[in-house]
């Protein structure tokens, strides 16, 4: 009880100190530092992704006769998903809300973005479009969602996705095309079309797995870590993380609960939008499986909880690892076992079983934890935030 | 053009049938939050287990694809008919109801409700792909008996009003409610039933009135497994069977039922079933299209209307 207090307390601080260094103080410019970092290091962590995971993975591959290399698309689909559970850690990890139908989010942003590019074949506003709707939707399904918590929380967001869904695939066909999903997505290049997405970004042979859409997809990553770290860090974030750990002192405190959670939950759908759109710029195609499905939510749900929550870097890397498993490990051919193929959602339900068993925190929880054992609670300072918040829930 | 009391009638008995598969679905899942607020998203996947030992027991299937054709087993399966389905799918149902609870269930009392949803959602996961690779993910013919208890249930019975309607569907809707009867009455009726409802107030006062209430956990446990597995057998004997089965015709409804009955409340299990049911059944034969629509936004509205549910007390599950 009094480790919650003081994570409270220390809550309240951080935020006084934050909100002065915003105003001018000397401070400000550790602040900016931080948020530079985080961006030149995404940054850098993007310009090498696609070659370590399609050219070095793909030589070890050859090498080792396991082939472990990812295909051309991997890297930007691993991003797309990315940028969608930044948005959802922000309500699962920091404000404590476990929504199972934020694929209405993904997929209404997807359909509509995709209907769009009929009329104005621009991918730019076609994300422009698709995060709107996802927007417009997250209000009233939020408004009526948030009054509840707990599993009426998680099944009334379910009930409206799955209405969606079921729309999307039977009366509403007209629009989407029903079951037959949609393909009719006219996206042009970027720049008025002069730049066609799929061609490769640069004319060196050595460079061939960047295409534009990754650099294009790229840069829509580096925005969702640099706003989704700016959120956490301001004073506004400290409160979602606050509701995460305790809703009714939050409340004592005398801040409209309702009106904070709300936003986290809208919040958390624009980034689902925005990556909806991404998905269907990127694939060119979309059913209401992979749109608007509840299992869509569900894996939104496994890659987040096994990156880890409470962390910007975790869910990423849990959309990462799923998406690998997925698509690469499925296609690796054991020694005596043979082909893994279907297996890997076997493989992925029961290593996400023993994450949440034992490691709550995540893959990426576990390796901070690692770090912190080797060297010797050095680490222990580098996680202290997500630390606070798993204290409060780990009671 | 039918009289309009013929469709009441036909929806309405319709409806029983449904709901009766979706009030065992929700009694198994509100027994076990009630009594020990543990929310099991793997109660569809002992749904889909009850469908499958069914199969197995109920005749032999010929596989075509899976882990098991793989090394060579063509058929799998008893033929012991669906009366030796009927006691062995609730035993098995039971005992991993037992197991469940030993080992995945009690580390996770203490842990918060998230992990619980995440754990359970994950063992989902992991039943569906073992059944969808080791015996194939195709779909197989529902399991309806043509004789049971020496009654042919394989013809249509005349009904007053209703006209004709499959006599196996009567059958069910008997069936389903002697036990849906029976579990309301250990639960109303018995010490048993009364420690598990004392246990749903306050499991800490149980204890201390000297009370082995970990005991009656895992019998609540089992008991609702072998209620979901009971459910399974039913549906498949209607319905045809497929590894997904589990999460769209078990999970979902089970937890719209208890969330309009109300969480915890074992009448409200039944009325949100039987419901639910009819609205899905009087949607069917009407605008097909829109039954599933129109359920999750009636459930939707519930919850919004009366977040407590028909008869629950609002605690539960908060």
């Amino acid at each position: 009880m009094s480790d919650d207090a003081d994570a409270v307390t220390d809550g309240g601080a951080v935020a006084e100190s934050e909100s002065a260094a915003a105003s001018g103080g000397s401070g400000l410019a550790s602040l900016r530092e931080r948020d530079d970092f985080v961006v030149i290091a995404t940054a850098a962590v993007l310009v090498v992704f696609p070659f370590l995971l399609i050219d070095v993975f793909g030589a070890i591959g050859d090498l080792t006769g396991f082939s472990i290399g990812g295909y051309s698309g991997l890297p930007s689909l691993v991003l797309i998903y990315g940028i969608v559970v930044i948005g959802f850690n922000l309500l699962l990890g920091y404000t404590g809300l476990l929504s199972f139908g934020h694929a209405a989010f993904f997929g209404s942003a997807a359909y509509s973005a995709a209907l769009f590019s009929q009329v104005v074949p621009s991918p730019l506003l076609m994300v422009v479009v698709g995060t709107l709707v996802a927007t417009l939707l997250a209000w009233p399904i939020g408004f009526v969602s948030i009054r509840r918590s707990g599993v009426y929380f998680a099944v009334l967001t379910l009930t409206f996705g799955q209405a969606l869904y079921f729309y999307a695939l039977g009366p509403g066909a007209w629009l989407t095309n029903g079951d037959n999903g949609f393909s009719d997505i006219a996206a042009h290049g970027l720049f008025f079309g002069a730049i066609p997405l799929e061609a490769p970004l640069t004319p060196l042979y050595a460079l061939n797995s960047y295409t534009v859409i990754y650099a294009f997809t790229a840069v829509m990553m580096l925005i969702a870590v640099w706003v989704a770290n700016r959120i956490i860090n301001s004073p506004y974030g400290l409160i979602f993380e606050a509701l995460g750990e305790n809703e009714e002192r939050v409340e004592f405190v005398g801040l409209n609960v309702f009106r904070y959670k709300l936003m986290a939950f809208i919040i958390s759908a624009v980034f689902a939008g925005v990556g909806g759109t991404m998905f269907v710029i990127h694939e060119q195609y979309i059913h209401p499986t992979t749109g608007l499905y509840w299992i869509q939510s569900g894996d939104f749900v496994i890659m987040t909880v096994l990156g880890g929550t409470g962390s910007l870097v975790g869910p990423v890397l849990g959309a990462f690892i799923f998406e690998y498993v997925a698509n690469v490990i499925s296609g690796v051919s054991l020694p005596g076992i043979g082909p893994i193929g279907s297996l890997w959602r076997f493989v992925l339900g029961a290593v996400f079983v023993f994450i949440v068993w034992v490691f709550p925190r995540g893959v990426y929880g576990a390796a901070e934890d690692l770090i912190g054992l080797v060297t010797g609670g050095g680490g222990g300072d580098d996680g202290s935030e997500p630390a606070a918040t798993d204290g409060g829930e780990a009671e | 053009m039918i009289p309009l009391q013929v469709d009441i009638a036909s929806i309405l008995l319709n409806g029983l049938q449904q709901g009766a598969i979706y009030a065992l679905l929700g009694l198994g899942l509100t027994i076990i939050l009630g009594t020990m607020e543990f929310l099991n998203l793997a109660h569809g996947a002992l749904y889909l287990v009850g469908a499958y030992v069914g199969l197995l027991v109920f005749r032999e299937t010929t596989l075509t694809n899976g882990l098991l054709y793989s090394f060579g087993v063509t058929t799998i399966g008893f033929d012991g008919g669906f009366l030796a389905a009927l006691v062995v799918v609730p035993i098995v149902g039971f005992g991993i109801g037992l197991l469940m609870e030993r080992f995945v269930a009690e580390p996770f009392y203490d842990r918060p409700e998230t992990d619980q949803l995440l754990v359970t959602f994950g063992l989902a996961l992991i039943v569906e792909e073992i059944i969808k690779n080791v015996i194939g993910g195709n779909t197989f013919q529902s399991i309806g008996p043509q004789t049971i208890f020496g009654f042919n249930v394989s013809q249509p019975v005349a009904l007053p009003v209703v006209g004709l309607f499959p006599s196996w569907r009567l059958f069910i809707i008997v069936i389903a409610l002697v036990i849906i009867a029976v579990t309301w009455l250990a639960i109303e009726r018995t010490d048993f039933g009364l420690v598990v409802q004392a246990g749903t107030r306050d499991s800490e006062m149980v204890r201390l009135l000297g009370i082995k209430i970990n005991r009656s956990y895992s019998l609540v446990f089992a008991l609702g497994a072998a209620l979901a597995a009971f459910a399974g057998l039913i549906g498949a004997s209607i319905q045809t069977l497929s590894p997904q089965i589990g999460t769209d015709r078990a999970l979902l409804p089970a937890f719209l039922t208890i969330v309009v009955g109300g969480a915890g409340s074992v009448r409200g299990a039944i009325a949100g079933g039987m419901l639910l049911g009819v609205i899905v059944s009087a949607m069917t034969q009407t605008y097909s299209q829109w039954a599933q629509i129109v359920l999750y936004l009636f459930v939707a509205l519930m919850l919004i209307v009366r977040p407590e549910g028909l008869f629950g007390s609002g605690e539960v599950g908060e």
